[in-house]
């Protein structure tokens, strides 16, 4: 019995550090940040393309940990690629995100996003903050939450939207990729690279 | 936004097959097999889609304002309605099955046979709720993952709810004993078109993107696929722990498929 009570108090230790590791307070306020950056200064201004993209690369680089998220979705084949093709899949990742991103972030027009509190998270220094983005009348509103990690300053690694994680698709598309190409990861830089143009 | 969420839940040109939960699993032979009859299928629907189905669904957004499209969704989504009611109940959802009679009856008269959605207004919020649902709240599995010919995405469980609450749909009961007749069958085939045709013209700016914006773009849709569907464990009476979750992953680096 002593040693059960002692179990979950080590257990409660180990949670409330966990949880502790980040504050979730900070984490909101940075997320809030970032969406309306995001809406007000990009999505809903009138600027042209053009400097719409550059804002959105602008925020992409300083708020996202894209070297941290190229890593992760390179998955099992991070181990074995040489230090140059790492260095080049993360320079081809950061450009390819910023072009697509840039035009899927248009879907948040119109739209703010909801607070509605944060979970903690299994990985150390990390957290989610949760949002809802309402949909419109007679539609369920959308779950959007984003994981944050804190290192020198607040990073987001990845946005799950609907139970659909970014950087998991990311993973599961680019191993599935590499797995049936003829030349690997060169393969899928080569192609990253001709889509980023 | 509401296409990103659209395209998760209920866009059906694409499937997939892998194990169900996403787990870290050894390729079995027969595994391999599904994976290679799910990308042929998949690219079989995708020649359709680009051949048949998009050209139409851009011709329908041509013809038809942002309202309108608004309209048709709102149409069929008033539909869904009684097998949202039937399904709440058998989860034991009694408020949420009542919200969705409530709705039915007031977006079918004062919503103009649904195409207004004036419950919302009234604070009674949609409840949406399938029979895969419920066969998954009472821990039925999901089972392989394919690719259905034109349907796209499924799962025998999936498919199975799709089925049966095909059943609970009104249009389906109003047409039932009037087959014989030209009128009817029109009806039937032209709202089935109608729906999916719409549902397409509403997604088309978030496929396109997707698209561009995936070098595998089977594998994009298969992975998005089966992490929407992971929301369903949480629900079962004996929920299975699956560190693949979105809510749950560990950011970690180790060796996934």
């Amino acid at each position: 019995m002593k040693k059960i009570c002692s179990l979950f108090f080590m257990a409660g230790l180990l949670f409330s550090f966990k949880a502790s590791a980040i504050d979730a307070g900070q984490a909101e306020s940075f997320i809030k940040k970032v969406t309306n950056e995001g809406i007000e200064q990009i999505v809903n201004s009138d600027v042209s393309i053009t400097e719409k993209d550059a804002r959105f690369e602008k925020l992409f680089n300083e708020y996202f940990d894209l070297d941290y998220i190229a890593k992760f979705v390179l998955g099992r084949y991070w181990k074995t690629s040489t230090d140059k093709q790492r260095a080049e899949f993360i320079s081809v990742y950061c450009d390819f995100n910023t072009k697509t991103w840039s035009k899927r972030f248009d879907e948040f027009k119109g739209k703010s996003f909801n607070f509605v509190g944060t979970t903690p998270s299994n990985s150390e220094g990390q957290i989610f903050v949760n949002t809802t983005v309402d949909m419109g009348q007679g539609e369920n509103p959308a779950k959007v939450v984003w994981r944050v990690k804190d290192g020198q300053s607040f990073k987001i690694v990845d946005i799950i939207i609907e139970n659909v994680s970014l950087a998991i698709t990311a993973r599961n598309e680019y191993t599935a990729y590499i797995k049936q190409a003829p030349n690997g990861v060169d393969d899928l830089i080569k192609d990253l690279k001709q889509k980023s143009k | 936004m509401k296409k990103i969420c659209a395209l998760f839940l209920s866009f059906t040109l694409v499937a997939c097959a892998t194990n169900p939960n996403g787990t870290k699993m050894k390729v079995s032979e027969e595994e391999s097999k599904l994976e290679v009859y799910n990308r042929a299928m998949f690219n079989f629907n995708y020649q359709v889609d680009k051949k048949v189905l998009k050209p139409i669904a851009k011709g329908y957004k041509a013809i038809t304002t942002q309202g309108i499209r608004n309209r048709v969704t709102n149409f069929f989504n008033n539909l869904e309605e009684p097998a949202s009611a039937i399904n709440n109940l058998l989860q034991g959802e009694l408020v949420g099955s009542g919200q969705s009679v409530a709705r039915f009856a007031i977006n079918t008269t004062l919503g103009l046979l649904g195409t207004f959605d004036v419950a919302s207004g009234w604070g009674l919020e949609k409840k949406s709720n399938s029979f895969d649902a419920t066969m998954a709240k009472y821990c039925v599995p999901d089972g392989p993952f394919f690719i259905m010919p034109i349907l796209g995405p499924s799962t025998p469980r999936y498919l199975v709810g799709w089925g049966v609450d095909a059943f609970a749909d009104p249009m389906y009961w109003a047409l039932l004993d009037k087959q014989d007749e030209d009128w009817a069958v029109i009806a039937t085939y032209g709202s089935t078109a109608l729906k999916y045709i719409n549902k397409r013209a509403e997604n088309m700016a978030l496929l396109d993107s997707l698209e561009e914006g995936s070098v595998d773009f089977y594998a994009t849709i298969k992975s998005a696929f089966l992490q929407n569907r992971q929301k369903f464990q949480s629900i079962c009476a004996a929920p299975v722990e699956d560190k693949t979750s979105a809510a749950s992953y560990d950011f970690d680096f180790e060796d996934e498929e």
